[in-house]
């Protein structure tokens, strides 16, 4: 069964940043809220349950946002209450609101995508525009773990041969400096073996070329098709739908032409969840066929 | 056909006044399996390293090494890469890139093979050498044995002629040497690769090895078939690292063909023994009132969602004995040690170390003259730039080892071979003076001649009143230094004896020497056990 995460990595990235560039670039509270609904509902279909805090950092960084920007914003032509001889704006208010579910929203698009661009597919992507850049890139996501890896080691050896002579801070980060320097040289000395063996199998003996484990399948080419096409419908669509707040709030007409942009953005945000109901839906008809 | 042939090669690493490689000449037939022998520091590594064009050694060279009827210099560079192909001992730092895939894919890309060609290498390599289950994985996620076996795939995807490998196993217990020795031998056998390997373990190599290339200060010794070459023994250093029917046969002066394995083993002791006497006297075993450690029901995990690794261990070693835990890879044995190192803390269970709680040992004191540990990586004890400056308060403890430390004083530790480095540690963990030693697998990579010393060092140590806790998986080892062994199975010790019942009673995890005798001889398991029947028995008239 193929998902939207066993996408290639390039449909992927153009999906996401299609899909956030919008939500980010558009001054229009609907995107932004089809972006929220279609950013959660897409979270929650990959986690579950899980990763409760986010769900209540996100609703507290809502709250803080909304309710920050009337008190430091104070245009518009509404006056709610006055604070400290400062007046309170039902448009700073609701323009705080309309901003924090952007910002909620591209939060929630973020945390998919790093969910779902795991660092093997983001080598694949930044590989495309050198080999060398993918090698290196790829020996780094290496060594910096063994390095980290290493350094636990060495501490628990020293620590079982008395380097820490009492349960001090000093004392501790003495020791802890003398395990720096010698990783330095570990990492040097450990560095010429893996140069040797690239040597030895090759390297820097002409250009090289790239292997990828990716592959680009018919699917993908539909996926990017889909989401360049709603896309542009999209920003068509709304290209004259911007709200204005100050000083007070006009909403534009919803025209034939603002309705489909706003039906296409929201075909696009849920997307990955038409994938997996349509594979879910094969899947069962498959099995009822056997 | 002759693939590969060195003549009159000479070679001089720069500022030294004797060469390290003189007039070494000899010839290796395509599909040959060629083992290079002889003690640390003769030079193995850099008769080998000579072979492979792109990591020779800088120095002064004279002589001629051709390859393919080519001279090795002209080659070009993409033939060179290919066709030649590397191992060295160290599978961690190998490995250049993060993932499995990307490993196998290194050497090809560095060829500028198209994407089909590259998809269908890789693809038959992952299938051959059985990658393919782990294919998509992280390096980091790998045992050190199927790192080492990537390794060896990453350079067979480049389908060389030749792989030379210097010391592949040194780094890995016995299991995994013995799992990638037989990779080895598949690859010999079905692909005719030519497999030019160097090894201090001989026992698993010289039954498949064509010749034996024995290193001498230098000079080549003899270069010969194995059989002829154990037949005519005669430095003791290099009979050390045989199999142990060539032991047998030229420990009870064998007459006749020598045998080579296990197998041919037998068929000797079941010829030229006698029958009178099946079974040595069992040695009385005594312990001390005292227990130096005392493990009840401890229960470990290493994070809260994993499956426990110690489940309910129950372990007392007494004061004043050696005792050698036992098992395979991941059933607990190294974590059992960090925890009565206090490294890292049981959920449950109780853990006394000399009578006393774990837990009271406040403020590193039990770190000062009590117990101490020589991990298993021992390059993470190493801090200071030269083993002068390491072996500094611990030359008293360096004079015992079997190396000679004063040629290598001013080299960097990590510039010692694997099993130099290993004594150097232990030298080190000497110095701490403890009353409790706990040792991690400290035969890795060590000669077997050293070997034999270190057995003699750590029943001294013993007699001084020390407690040693070893962790193994060298069973010759083991029977031969050990107090009481124990199995370790899934985090639990199965069962506990001395070495002669334990090895006797163990079918499979037991010594060559066990298994040469079971069922004509009980309670055998060590050499010195089957001499000593050999003489019970007047076998030597027999003959």
């Amino acid at each position: 069964m193929r998902t939207f995460a066993d996408s290639n990595p390039v449909a992927s990235a153009i999906y996401f940043f299609s899909v956030t560039g919008i939500a980010m670039f558009s001054a229009n509270p609907v995107i932004s809220a089809i972006s929220l609904v279609g950013a959660i509902t897409l979270y929650l279909m990959n986690n579950g349950r899980k990763s409760l805090s986010l769900h209540l950092f996100s609703a507290g960084l809502f709250a803080v946002m909304a309710l920050v920007n009337p008190l430091v914003s104070h245009n518009g032509a509404t006056v709610l209450f006055v604070m400290n001889n400062n007046p309170i704006t039902l448009e700073a208010l609701i323009y705080g609101v309309c901003a924090a579910v952007t910002v909620i929203a591209v939060l929630y698009w973020f945390r998919s995508f790093s969910d779902v661009m795991t660092a093997d597919k983001l080598l694949y992507l930044f590989g495309a525009l050198s080999p060398k850049l993918a090698l290196t890139l790829s020996m780094a996501l290496r060594y910096v773990p063994l390095f980290g890896a290493q350094i636990k080691k060495v501490h628990a050896s020293q620590k079982a041969l008395g380097l820490y002579k009492d349960e001090n801070i000093v004392d501790s980060f003495k020791g802890g400096m003398r395990i720096f320097s010698i990783m330095i040289t570990w990492a040097l000395e450990n560095g010429i073996v893996t140069a040797d063996s690239m040597t030895a199998r090759g390297y820097g003996a002409g250009k090289r070329s790239r292997f990828s484990i990716f592959r680009f399948k018919l699917d993908d080419v539909l996926l990017i098709c889909a989401v360049l096409a709603l896309s542009t419908v999209t920003l068509f669509g709304v290209r004259n739908a911007d709200f204005e707040f100050y000083p007070y709030i006009s909403t534009p007409e919803i025209t034939a032409e603002v309705a489909v942009g706003y039906v296409s953005y929201a075909l696009m945000t849920v997307l990955p969840v038409i994938i997996a109901v349509k594979e879910e839906l094969k899947w069962k008809y498959l099995k009822s066929k056997i | 056909m002759e693939i590969l042939k060195v003549e009159n090669l000479t070679f001089s690493y720069p500022l030294t006044t004797s060469p390290a490689i003189k007039n070494v000449s000899f010839a290796v037939n395509k599909g040959d399996f060629v083992a290079v022998c002889g003690a640390t520091g003769s030079s193995k590594s850099t008769l080998l390293r000579l072979l492979k064009r792109e990591i020779s050694p800088l120095g002064e060279i004279s002589g001629k090494i051709i390859f393919d009827g080519e001279p090795l210099s002209s080659l070009t560079p993409e033939k060179s890469a290919s066709e030649i192909g590397f191992v060295m001992q160290n599978p961690e730092h190998q490995i250049v890139t993060d993932t499995v895939w990307h490993e196998l894919a290194f050497g090809l890309e560095n060829l500028n093979l198209p994407q089909p060609v590259m998809a269908r290498r890789i693809a038959e390599t992952a299938a051959y050498f059985g990658i393919e289950s782990w294919y998509e994985k992280k390096v980091s996620e790998l045992s050190g044995g199927q790192k080492q076996l990537l390794c060896l795939a990453a350079v067979m995807v480049m389908n060389p002629q030749v792989i030379v490998l210097d010391e592949p196993t040194s780094r890995l217990d016995p299991i995994a040497a013995s799992e990638f020795i037989s990779a080895l031998k598949k690859i010999n056998r079905e692909l005719s690769v030519t497999v030019i390997i160097s090894e201090h373990r001989l026992e698993e190599v010289i039954p498949i090895s064509d010749k034996l290339l024995v290193l001498d200060n230098s000079v080549v010794k003899s270069f010969d078939t194995p059989r002829n070459i154990a037949a005519n023994l005669s430095d003791a250093k290099l009979l050390y690292s045989m199999p142990y029917a060539v032991q047998l046969f030229h420990a009870v002066n064998g007459k006749g063909e020598c045998p080579l394995d296990i197998r041919e083993g037998r068929r000797f002791i079941e010829e030229n023994f006698g029958r009178e006497t099946t079974a040595l006297p069992t040695p009385k075993y005594t312990h001390s009132p005292q227990t130096a450690i005392c493990f009840s029901d401890v229960y470990f995990r290493y994070e809260r969602n994993l499956p426990d690794v110690l489940r309910g261990l129950n372990l007392i070693v007494y004061e004043n004995e050696i005792f050698c835990i036992l098992g395979g890879n991941g059933s607990g044995k190294t974590t059992a040690l960090s925890v009565a190192a206090d490294l890292i803390k049981p959920y449950s269970g109780t853990i006394e170390i000399f009578g006393k709680k774990i837990k009271s040992y406040k403020n590193q004191s039990l770190y000062r003259n009590c117990l101490t540990l020589l991990p298993q990586d021992v390059q993470t004890v190493f801090m200071r730039n030269t083993v002068r400056e390491e072996l500094e308060g611990a030359e008293e403890e360096a004079e015992k080892l079997p190396v000679d430390f004063e040629k290598l004083m001013d080299k960097h530790p990590y510039d010692l071979s694997g099993g130099e480095q290993q004594l150097l540690a232990l030298a080190k963990v000497l110095a701490a003076k403890p009353k409790l030693l706990l040792l991690d697998e400290p035969t890795k990579g060590i000669d077997s001649a050293s070997k034999h010393r270190l057995i003699n060092i750590l029943k001294q140590l013993k007699s001084d009143g020390m407690t040693i806790v070893v962790v193994s998986h060298d069973m010759e080892f083991a029977c031969d230094c050990a107090d009481r062994c124990a199995m370790f199975f899934r985090g639990e010790i199965v069962s506990v004896d001395t070495p002669s019942r334990f090895f006797t009673e163990n079918n499979f995890y037991t010594t060559a020497v066990s298994r040469m005798t079971r069922g004509i001889y009980s309670n055998t398991a060590s050499l010195s056990d089957a001499v000593k029947l050999f003489t019970l028995n007047k076998g030597g008239e027999q003959v």
